[in-house]
């Protein structure tokens, strides 16, 4: 006896084979209507569906946009399960995990999608923004690059310069000068008549190390416009970038004119003259008077590296105190060249110092000093 | 009850297709390997259609139900008014498509000869489209499989196919349907085997992989290329992990005994009220749902997105711990009062919510050496799986199957173990098995067809004139004669009641006691202190081991071969004797066995 389900013999036919047939031939008839049948519904499901995920999205981001993140959330996920064909719809959810601050799920969220859609736009600059929060520096610029470069199913252009802005803030946010550069090199004559956005890449040259750069598109906006105060300010800081500060004061006195009630551009006038009164660099200074100023230079910044060294290592400041005056004795005894090459590689290194333990700087007295001490490090 | 006949179609007369189409068709009928070939590919396909038809239909009628921003009545209402048709349905015109589906499909195999009308698959379709679509929490998938086993069954008649035929095309229909139900191919395959046929290496595995593979691309040409979830790919953060996914083996093994307990002694309860309130029983399940389903509407439908919520880590501990409680009673109440549908979906939910409730509060304990709880809610659901279904395996590839993501296989097969081990041991009898039980069908045993070969069927012989109870032990002597049965069968005009053994009726006769009727023999040959006691028996298609073991089990050298639908039903006997026999071992000297009673 064998297993009751197998079937040994070939059993003989109840039916005759034209009756087997004719049912053959009606089911892959019914195969046939049905396959239409759900053809037809299957695409009156899928429009359904997509119609509602895109309004879940439209409400997720609109909740987004209120703040009220596990909501939208919520709506977000349903867009995404809903539509998987979109990946502006996971990219979206993606993002509103990581404002619940949860980079690593925003991360699992986006790596499938990036394995389906390696070069959307929209979910390489969600990966990107995730990863800059996780603070992994390198790969973020990498997908804020296929971001950038990559595929936008709607407002292409305007998405990628917002992607290659949001990059540029992010280089200038991590010190990344010569990327930022970079950057904003293949930019700079992007947007001729676009004043706004012209001002904002000039700001960012600045930032980015090149005030010079900075300084021609600020002057050719004050060509066309001379009553901008905001261009008035950037070419100002352009100067001061680039240690000019008397004629950083001319240009933010410019732009004191144009807006007399603005304090912040007052306090950057006083900026720039206690920059001016303590820069040992400045042309047409006679010697003396460079070597007194790079003695008060050391001074100055033994002073400030004392401010936060004598609570964080009390020992090491005041070791440094005396190291510093027996090296102010022994310049009296050099040439005043020498010594003020001297005094000054010893403000420098000084600065640097307390620039790694230091973390604040008392106003506008430290700030003209890091001026200087970044205006002599150039 | 009168059921109502659906109107017969008009038969029209066949037209005679070309004789070399005959011959060809004469020549496939007789070369069963390519009649299965064709047979399962046509099958897959049809059954993969319905079944897209029967997930789009049930979509549509849900989006109908319950609109987007709809009123929180709704809530309440139409689970109720959705249990009130779908009762009222099953209770007037498909009563065989009531429950999952499961039993009735195994039965189909088992006992009905593979037979499964076209009247119980259309009913099961209906009456689970309501259910679903109405937001009971009950999953497409075990009906599917019934619809699906159902249209095979159809199929087979209409083609005149053999009942072994037929018998071997349920799981092949079967495995089409869970295939494209449950967007499953592997596990849909692996399920048919395990727990429908109860044999991994049946012999229509072949048949079955092509019908679910089949089923599997028309639900993907249909309705693209998705997992059921979209799963971040987890990983083992730490080894200590492992530790924490056996935590979740325990505490998912303990949470599915809990659901299957309540809801077979629930289903008990409404099996023991009066039949003519089956229409409205229901109901019960639909108000239940909807006042949970006010409150929390999670609770609501077989729940795949909420499932998918937790999956992608947004699990707050109260939340799901909550969901998962509730979503265990709002399913035992709504199948246990007979609504449609079944409980793989349910399963992967409780699961789910168990999982990301260990999970959270592990990741909440123990942040740096835990993955998020999205990471055990995926691993909980093959829990949940494999200690509510009891099918090991199935619910270790379903994990990967359903997700696509291969990367915890580790912690999946620790957690899904130790559930599986739990749930065995405090619930020895598997849901479906005991489903069918408590419908009185006696079903195998996923482990009755190990043995090879031998089987109850060929020992079997006439069984002798059964005893009535009331009969006197001399009556009973005097018809023994000379018959070599140590056991004899006792009846009643219901049907078989148990075996009485000879030697205490011949103690009996030999001690003077010929007055005493066959039932106080049996009752004194009962344990002390116990009212009745079970039939031993045997069915036809058990192996001979099986029936070895029972006897040794027993004490009677005879038993009963009963029918699997009723086992008061006496279809013949097996002895001791016999059982060598088959084995090859002549019984030269018979064992004359003490009285069991002293008299």
């Amino acid at each position: 006896m064998t297993d009751p389900m197998v079937v040994q013999t070939p059993p003989s036919p109840t039916v005759s084979a034209p009756r087997f047939i004719m049912t053959l031939a009606t089911i892959l008839v019914a195969i046939l209507v049905l396959l239409a049948v759900d053809a037809g519904l299957a695409r009156v499901d899928k429009k359904e569906t997509r119609s509602v995920a895109a309004i879940e999205y439209q409400v997720g981001t609109r909740l987004m946009v209120h703040g009220r993140v596990r909501d939208a959330i919520d709506h977000l996920r349903t867009a995404a399960s809903l539509d998987r064909d979109k990946p502006a719809y996971t990219a979206a959810l993606a993002e509103a995990v990581l404002a619940d601050g949860r980079p690593l799920d925003a991360e699992q969220l986006l790596i499938p999608l990036l394995e389906r859609v390696q070069r959307d736009g929209a979910a390489n600059l969600a990966m990107a923004r995730v990863l800059a929060k996780e603070g992994r520096i390198e790969e973020a610029k990498s997908y804020y690059h296929t971001a950038i470069f990559g595929l936008w199913t709607e407002d292409a252009e305007r998405n990628r310069t917002a992607s290659r802005f949001e990059l540029i803030d992010f280089l200038a946010a991590t010190g990344a000068k010569h990327e930022l550069l970079s950057e904003l090199l293949p930019i700079q004559d992007a947007y001729p008549d676009d004043t706004l956005m012209r001002k904002r890449i000039a700001q960012l040259f600045v930032m980015a190390g090149s005030p010079t750069r900075a300084g021609e598109i600020f002057r050719d906006v004050l060509r066309h416009n001379s009553n901008d105060t905001s261009a008035y300010i950037g070419l100002a800081n352009a100067a001061m970038a680039q240690g000019n500060y008397p004629e950083a004061r001319g240009y933010y006195q410019s732009a004191q004119k144009l807006a007399p009630d603005d304090t912040a551009i007052k306090s950057k006038i006083r900026l720039a003259d206690s920059a001016t009164a303590i820069d040992p660099t400045q042309r047409g200074l006679p010697l003396p008077e460079q070597l007194q100023r790079s003695r008060n230079l050391v001074q100055m910044t033994i002073a400030s590296a004392r401010k936060c060294l004598n609570a964080e290592a009390p020992q090491v400041a005041a070791a440094l105190d005396s190291v510093s005056r027996s090296l102010m004795v022994q310049s009296s005894a050099i040439p005043r060249n020498q010594a003020i090459e001297e005094n000054l590689s010893l403000a420098g290194a000084m600065w640097r110092m307390r620039g790694g333990r230091c973390a604040t700087r008392a106003p506008n007295v430290d700030e003209a000093l890091a001026l200087v001490q970044d205006k002599i490090a150039q | 009850m009168r059921r109502p006949k659906f109107p017969r179609l008009p038969r029209f007369k066949t037209p005679r297709p070309p004789r070399r189409l005959i011959r060809l068709v004469e020549d496939l009928r007789r070369k069963e390997d390519r009649l299965a070939l064709v047979l399962s590919l046509i099958i897959g396909a049809l059954v993969g259609l319905v079944v897209v038809a029967f997930i789009l239909l049930t979509g549509r009628l849900a989006a109908l139900m319950y609109p987007a921003g709809g009123e929180g009545w709704r809530r309440v209402l139409i689970p109720i008014f959705g249990s009130l048709v779908t009762g009222y349905l099953l209770y007037r015109y498909f009563p065989l498509a009531r429950g999952s589906g499961i039993p009735q499909t195994r039965a189909a195999v088992f006992i009905h000869d593979g037979r499964i009308s076209l009247r119980s698959v259309m009913g099961k379709f209906v009456a689970t489209s309501v259910s679903l679509a109405s937001g009971i929490p009950l999953g497409r998938e075990e009906p599917a499989m019934y619809i699906g086993s159902g249209l095979a069954s159809v199929m087979a008649r209409r083609l005149g196919l053999s009942t072994a035929q037929m018998r071997w095309l349920i799981p092949v229909g079967g495995a089409a349907a869970l295939s494209a139900a449950f967007n499953t191919p592997i596990t849909a395959v692996l399920f048919t085997l395990e727990e429908i046929m109860g044999d991994l290496h049946a012999r229509v595995l072949g048949s079955v992989v092509l019908a679910s593979a089949t089923a599997w691309m028309v639900l993907h040409l249909l309705l693209g290329d998705n997992p059921l979830f979209q799963v971040p790919g987890y990983h083992l953060v730490s080894l200590a992990e492992l530790g924490i996914y056996a935590v979740l083996g325990v505490v998912g093994g303990l949470a599915s005994v809990a659901f299957v307990k309540l809801l077979l002694e629930l289903r008990a309860r409404f099996a023991r009220l009066p039949g003519s309130s089956l229409w409205i029983q229901p109901a019960v399940g639909g108000v239940t749902v909807g006042i949970i389903g006010f409150f929390v509407p999670q609770v609501l439908g077989v729940g795949y997105d909420q499932i998918e919520r937790v999956l992608n880590g947004d699990a707050l501990l109260k939340v799901v711990a909550l969901l998962a409680v509730l979503k265990i009673i709002a399913t035992a109440v709504a199948y246990a009062s007979g609504n449609a549908g079944g409980f793989f979906g349910p399963s992967l939910f409780i699961g789910a919510m168990v999982g990301a409730s260990v999970g959270s509060l592990a990741h909440m304990l123990l942040p740096a050496s835990t993955a998020g709880p999205g990471a055990y809610a995926l691993v909980g659901m093959g829990v949940a799986f494999a200690g509510i279904i009891r099918t090991p395996l199935t619910s270790v590839i379903m994990v990967f199957e359903l997700t696509r993501d291969y990367t915890i296989i580790i912690p999946v097969m620790i957690a899904n173990l130790i559930a599986f081990f739990i749930s065995k041991k405090l619930q020895p009898e598997p849901i479906y098995e005991a489903l069918a039980n408590q419908d009185g069908l006696h079903l195998p045993t996923g482990t009755f067809r190990s043995s090879a070969g031998l089987w109850v069927s060929i020992a079997i012989r006439e069984a002798p004139l059964p005893f009535t109870p009331d009969m006197k032990v001399d009556e009973a002597a005097e018809q023994i004669g000379n018959s070599d049965f140590e056991s004899w069968p006792v009846s009643d005009e219901e049907g078989l009641l148990g075996m009485v053994r000879v030697v205490d009726i011949q103690a009996a006769t030999e001690g003077n006691q010929r007055a005493v009727t066959i039932a106080t023999i049996m009752r004194r040959a009962r344990p002390e202190g116990e009212e009745s006691a079970p039939i031993p028996h045997v069915h036809e298609d058990q192996p001979l081991g099986q029936a070895l073991a029972r006897m040794g089990d027993t004490g009677h050298n005879v038993l009963p071969v009963v029918s699997r639908s009723n086992v008061r039903h006496l279809v013949g006997v097996v002895t001791l004797t016999d059982v060598l026999k088959a084995y090859g071992v002549e019984r030269f000297t018979p064992i004359r066995p003490r009285p069991a009673i002293d008299i």
